[in-house]
């Protein structure tokens, strides 16, 4: 092994050589990141919408969830608790499947969402998993777009079906039925009705796996627009394992059907239930078929059966009883007479998607809203939220600048909400403040005052929320006298003034300003969009059910951006296509659009990133994906939109909507995508995916903290996640990747005071981290260290060693937290343990270094250490705190070291009774005397709880010792009075300890040099350092 | 990077020709076993006894862990002067002791099964680890701690937890330079982390008469520095005994 260490060093040589010629190093996330983590701080108090539920249909502790934008979830306790399974892929998810073969181990993903509305995101194909959701692998299917169903044979494993409903915004000839016999390592389209129409749903009998039904839908929605329904809908049928196909429609109304939901019922397989969309109100709504599928019933058209078939289209029928069914809708309802009759669910969150019903008692159900899941012991009387699935879709974020800073935001139906990225034991859902009905968009604080914009879908709502007086008005800009119908985005850009705190931007179709906060409004620009009246006529949308419900508003205003070196700038972006600039404040506008080269027309602009470096700079980010094109469009001008250059690269996938420019360094760009986050240190030439602890989930916004350096992201699935302080990122250069070991610069290590307090939350809640607020000494390696020594110590300038710590190894960056303290006292041993002993005084603030130690190579870095800046603590109490700290951390010691001579001469003692009979009678007064003494000094009795005996000097002195450390104060008078009590008792046994010593200690070793029994004390010093 | 790359093949040659063929978990493993010593010096090892720290927040914590060939195990914590057993197990009996009351206590049957189950896998669970029933498979390459690594599945005896046979598997990555493992991974199976992956990683791989052991390892957070391995310690029997 020698040997061949040699060669590794060697070898390690001639590694290095080549590498000097390089002209850059580059280095891929996995490589370059290591130990940079983001933080995952929910919200879980709205959760977000859940598309799926899958029962392990022999285990009734597992249950797994697909969530519409946060991934796959694993309940192993019943539902009580859940943890994310799939965050390494694509987080919009349309269906999970157990496989009844291997329950345990065997489980089937189809992604993308199947509930179509027009913020669903899209899937990249279909999963597997061996054993139980650790490991995953795509399977195939990569452009299906959106799985709504994956049925596995119950006689065959490797025999699986997908249903793939296909693209949402175009022609696609992925969708249908696909059959794989390999376990998926081949697909085959066994099934396919044409380029508009896809499989929404199928199921299989339970009593015959030839038999199989298959809903397929013809459906298509624009940016503008919504389509459901046509000729091709349909509802099938096989009775050979799906070889041939037949409609089922026997019962159904003639003419075009939309979105058709089915189900079979477990207990009896004859019976079958389908909800129709159809062309006349009338016929809409549940039929029954008692004669699997031969002919059907008409039997029901309330509003929850018929209300929004897109979104709500499934039916789940009790595994016991084929007349109890339940059918998700706005509320979810159940109905008890095989369909006669219904009744609305209880109180839960609105938009009902699934419902599962437990292995063994019916009344237990389970159920998938746009608010999270909820659980019922009564059969959906009563209902109660999941509240550890943090899934909250974001759509947007801002951040204020108070400390710790608070991040608002709104969400996909959960309102408006504001919290703190920081909490007094970690950001619970007591933290979140409700500001804002209906969905929730952008959310914003007034840059100086107590007071918060939020909006609802469309500005249908503006409000103005005064958080002191608690004045709350509404205020977005109104049609005045010769003004259109003002058209605005589902998601209105709303934008506070970045050189007047008061003004406040929104953006219809043109940019209206107000600047006494929304009390007058003016426009500052014509229409900026295209204004293509083909696309701005949503009172059509829906197809057969109409659904005007303004999310399909379009030619609008998308995102405002004012510059922040010149307030006459102000760039706009279309949700059709256009980039506007004006430089005169709105006099003028310029339409820049032309100069986009590359860009396909009419792409939406989702957002403008204007530069902190340069006026003329700034970054477009473009989403094509509502016209069926996936591609990533991120373009940077720097002449005020004349010339424009794409950053996008091959190592993006997937379309983007975000861009962050650093205030530091313009090379270093933080790139919000549909599949996550990506990071570019050198100016767009080369993306990395930033993947640790973050989910592959679609970023709909990002923000640059500046007094923190925190990227704060707007999850649409998996809630706010900040990647705390980058600016170790800001320092990459080649020139650095190149050095075996390099330590980042690091802004000044604040000595937080804070609280220890907090924690409210039951450990079935989520709970959001805090940031770290220990000293982090951030270092680069070029290798991952395995071999040998490597040793890491916090040492003051004169070299003296402060605490050991043990470092990290990995390739890339790493990060060893340090938490201001130096060594704890050393305490004299008793019957129980002092707590005070696991103290240990912090370090005065001032300059330090880091040593790092790698096999013979040493690195150094100095560092700074301040008291918190928002401390009101003087100097000259501080001081008086560490003197005292320091003055009762040496009187620990010097007891326990007392205690030690004390114990040695006991024992002693014991040996010399042991060996001498004769010595019994005077030396077993000794003992007594030894015992009574050391009685006075350590507790000798008792436990660590209830049972504790009266504590003695070490527990007080531990105690008072503790107490001082802890706090950053000087010690109170009622502190001073008893440490001067306390130290009465230690003169009293130090006196005592020394007057027995000079009593019996050289009797007790002259009789034990007479016994030949070895005796020899340690040294104070040698004691305390062993 | 083509030279680099280069430079990196000569290396993996040296090492055994990786980039020749397709790998397998027992060329992996074997090459593993060979690099650290050879199995044979490790088969003839009847015991280690690791003095090392724990380190929490800076605070160094002694720990002093004993196994020997068999199974039996102690792992002590050095506390102001006392030294508390904080896990231990005999052969037959594994206990641990109460904070509270700083006595012993037995552990749960359900746990000390699952510890004499796994009794055979001092002093390393790839070695031998065909006829101690368990089957390994190599998953491919994935980068960890930076660093290029191949993944070995091991998949050991299944164990109960909560009343429920689960199974029972590591996730080896070893790193494809040295071919010594550099991170484990393992599902937590109980507890509010269930169903989450629980990290160990290795380095600071040192020389103890003729075999390498990792001095440095952190598991799930908590770092721990290794400062001297003992091959065949003299231990007191009576240390691995529960006392009433």
């Amino acid at each position: 092994m020698k040997n061949i260490l040699k060669l590794f060093l060697t070898v390690g040589l001639i590694s290095y050589l080549p590498s000097q010629a390089q002209e850059e190093i580059i280095l891929k996330g996995k490589e370059l990141f290591g130990d940079l983590s983001a933080r995952q701080i929910g919200p879980a108090i709205m959760s977000g919408r859940i598309s799926d539920i899958a029962n392990h249909p022999t285990n009734n502790k597992i249950i797994y969830i697909g969530a519409a934008g946060g991934g796959v979830w694993k309940s192993s306790d019943g539902g009580a608790s859940f943890s994310p399974i799939f965050d390494k892929h694509i987080q919009s998810i349309g269906c999970v499947t157990v496989d009844p073969n291997n329950p345990d181990n065997t489980i089937w993903v189809g992604t993308g969402e199947p509930w179509t509305r027009n913020s669903v995101s899209i899937g990249d194909g279909i999963y597997k998993s061996t054993d139980g959701g650790l490991n995953w692998n795509n399977m195939g299917l990569p452009k299906s777009d959106r799985i709504t169903s994956i049925i596995v044979d119950p006689r065959n494993s490797d025999v699986v079906w997908a249903g793939v409903l296909g693209a949402l915004w175009g022609d696609s000839e992925d969708r249908g039925i696909y059959k794989t016999t390999d376990g998926g390592k081949t697909w085959n389209k066994t099934f396919y009705v044409d380029q508009t129409t896809g499989c929404a749903d199928l199921v299989i009998d339970p009593s015959n796996p030839d038999i199989m039904y298959a809903s397929f839908w013809e459906f298509r929605r624009t940016a503008w627009s919504f389509n459901s329904g046509g000729n091709n809908s349909a509802l099938y049928k096989t009775i050979d394992g799906g070889k041939t196909w037949n409609k089922i429609h026997n019962g159904f109304p003639k003419g075009q059907l939309g979105r058709i939901a089915i189900g079979v019922a477990p207990s009896n397989s004859q019976i079958l239930y389908a909800v129709l969309e159809t062309e006349q109100d009338k016929d809409k709504g549940l039929y029954r078929s008692d004669d699997s599928g031969a002919t059907w019933k008409h039997l029901n058209s309330d509003f929850e059966l018929v209300v929004r078939p897109f979104y709500f289209s499934r039916i789940t029928i009790d595994p016991r009883n084929p007349d109890i069914l339940y059918k998700g809708g706005l509320r979810g309802s159940i109905s008890r007479d095989g369909g006669k009759t219904f009744k609305p669910l209880g109180n839960m969150h609105a938009d009902i998607h699934d419902i599962t019903v437990d292995l063994h008692d019916s009344n237990r159900i389970y159920v998938a809203t746009d608010g999270g899941l909820y659980r019922s012991w009564d059969s959906g009387n009563t209902l109660d939220i999941v509240k550890n699935l943090p899934l909250s879709q974001y759509y947007h974020l801002s951040l204020d600048n108070e400390e710790p800073y608070n991040i608002y935001g709104g969400l996909q139906d959960n309102g408006s909400w504001y919290g703190p990225s920081k909490s007094d034991g970690g950001i619970e859902a007591r933290d979140w403040h409700s500001v804002g009905y209906g969905d929730g968009f952008r959310v914003l604080k007034h840059p100086t005052k107590k007071i918060i914009y939020s909006e609802m879908q469309g500005a249908e709502n503006i409000w103005r929320y005064n958080l002191e007086t608690k004045e709350l008005k509404t205020i977005q800009p109104l049609a005045v006298k010769g003004d259109p119908k003002l058209r605005f985005n589902w998601n209105t850009p709303i934008v506070t003034g970045i050189h007047n705190p008061d003004r406040i931007y929104a953006g219809s179709q043109f940019v209206h300003v107000s600047d006494d906060m929304g009390q007058t409004w003016r426009k500052i620009s014509g229409d900026l969009t295209t204004n293509d009246p083909t696309k701005t006529n949503t009172e059509k949308s829906g197809g057969l059910s109409v659904d005007n419900s303004g999310a399909e508003n379009h030619c609008t205003i998308f995102t405002i951006a004012e510059s922040p070196l010149n307030k006459e700038i102000i760039w706009a972006g279309t949700d059709d296509g256009n980039v506007q600039i004006t430089k005169d404040g709105g006099k003028t506008w310029s339409n820049v659009t032309a100069n986009l080269k590359g860009l396909p027309k009419n792409t939406w602009c989702y957002h403008i990133e204007a530069s902190v470096f340069n006026e003329g700079t700034a970054y477009a980010v473009f989403d094509g994906h509502s016209k069926n094109d996936y591609a990533t469009y991120v373009y940077k001008t720097s002449d005020f939109g004349k010339t424009w250059t794409s950053i996008a690269t091959a190592d993006i996938d997937g379309f983007a909507r975000n861009i962050q420019e650093d205030y530091k360094n313009p090379n270093l760009l933080f790139l919000g995508t549909e599949k996550g986050l990506y990071i570019t240190v050198d100016g767009g030439k080369n993306w990395s995916k930033f993947e640790n602890n973050m989910p592959a989930v679609a970023i709909h916004y990002l923000d640059l903290h500046s007094k923190t350096n925190d990227l704060v992201m707007a999850t649409h699935g998996r809630g706010i996640i900040i990647l705390d302080d980058v600016s170790p990122l800001r320092q990459i250069t080649p020139e650095i990747l190149k050095k075996d070991v390099h330590f980042f610069e690091m802004k000044p290590f604040a000595i937080e005071e804070q609280s220890s307090f907090g924690g409210t939350a039951s450990e079935l809640e989520f709970v959001g981290p805090n940031p770290n607020t220990a000293a982090q000494i951030v270092y680069y390696l070029k290798k991952r260290h395995t071999f040998g020594k490597m040793e890491m110590e916090i040492q003051d300038l004169n070299g003296h060693k402060i605490a050991s710590l043990i470092p990290g190894k990995q390739k890339g960056i790493n990060i060893v937290t340090w938490n201001f303290n130096t060594k704890n006292p050393k305490i004299a041993t008793a019957k129980t343990l002092s707590y005070g002993g696991f103290t240990s005084p912090r370090v005065p603030e001032g300059t330090y270094k880091v040593v790092l130690t790698k096999g013979n190579d040493t690195y150094t870095q100095e560092f700074k250490v301040v008291n918190d800046p928002k401390s009101v603590i003087s100097a000259a109490e501080r001081k008086k705190q560490a003197e005292t700290t320091k003055m009762l951390f040496d009187k620990n010691e010097e007891l326990a070291y007392m205690v030690y001579e004390l114990d040695e001469m006991i024992a002693l003692n014991k040996k010399i009774m042991e060996k001498d009979a004769k010595s019994a009678k005077s030396n077993g007064k000794i003992d007594s005397e030894f015992n009574s003494l050391k009685n006075t000094m350590v507790v000798t009795t008792g436990d660590m709880y209830v049972g504790a005996a009266e504590p003695q000097l070490r527990e007080k002195l531990s105690a008072i010792y503790a107490t001082v450390a802890s706090q950053f104060d000087a010690p109170s008078p009622s502190q001073i009075a008893n440490i001067e009590n306390i130290m009465d008792q230690f003169n009293t046994a130090k006196s005592g300890f020394s007057d027995l010593k000079s009593k019996y200690k050289n009797k007790l070793v002259g009789q034990a040099t007479k016994l030949q029994i070895p005796f020899a004390l340690k040294s104070f010093e040698e004691y305390l350092k062993e | 990077m083509k030279k680099l790359g280069i430079a990196f093949g000569i290396m993996l040659f040296v090492f055994g020709g990786f980039t020749t063929h397709a790998q397998t978990a027992d060329e992996i493993i074997n090459t593993y076993i060979t690099n650290i010593g050879g199995a044979d010096k490790f088969r003839s090892l009847t015991g280690t006894k690791m003095e090392m720290n724990v380190n929490y927040q800076g605070m160094e914590i002694p720990v002093e862990l004993v196994q020997l060939k068999g199974g039996k195990m102690y792992l002590k914590i050095n506390f102001q002067g006392q030294e508390i057993t904080q896990m231990a197990f005999d052969g037959t009996t594994a206990w641990s002791t109460n904070f509270m009351t700083m006595k012993a206590e037995k552990m749960e049957s359900e746990m000390v099964e699952n510890i004499k189950q796994e009794a055979g896998d001092y002093p390393d669970p790839l070695i031998d680890y065909k006829s101690k029933g368990y089957t390994a498979e190599y998953l491919g390459k994935e980068t960890k701690e930076g660093t290029e690594c191949y993944k070995i599945k091991l998949t050991k005896k299944p164990q109960m937890v909560d009343g429920q046979k689960v199974d029972n598997i590591v996730f080896y990555y070893f790193d494809t330079e040295n071919n010594v493992p550099i991170l484990t991974e393992a599902e937590i199976k109980s507890g509010p982390m269930k169903g989450q992956m629980s990290t160990t990683t290795m380095s600071d791989y040192q020389e103890v008469e003729g075999m390498y052991f990792p001095f440095s390892m952190n598991q799930g957070g908590q770092p721990m520095k290794i400062k001297k391995v003992t091959l065949n310690p003299t231990v007191d029997p009576s240390a691995f005994t529960f006392k009433e």
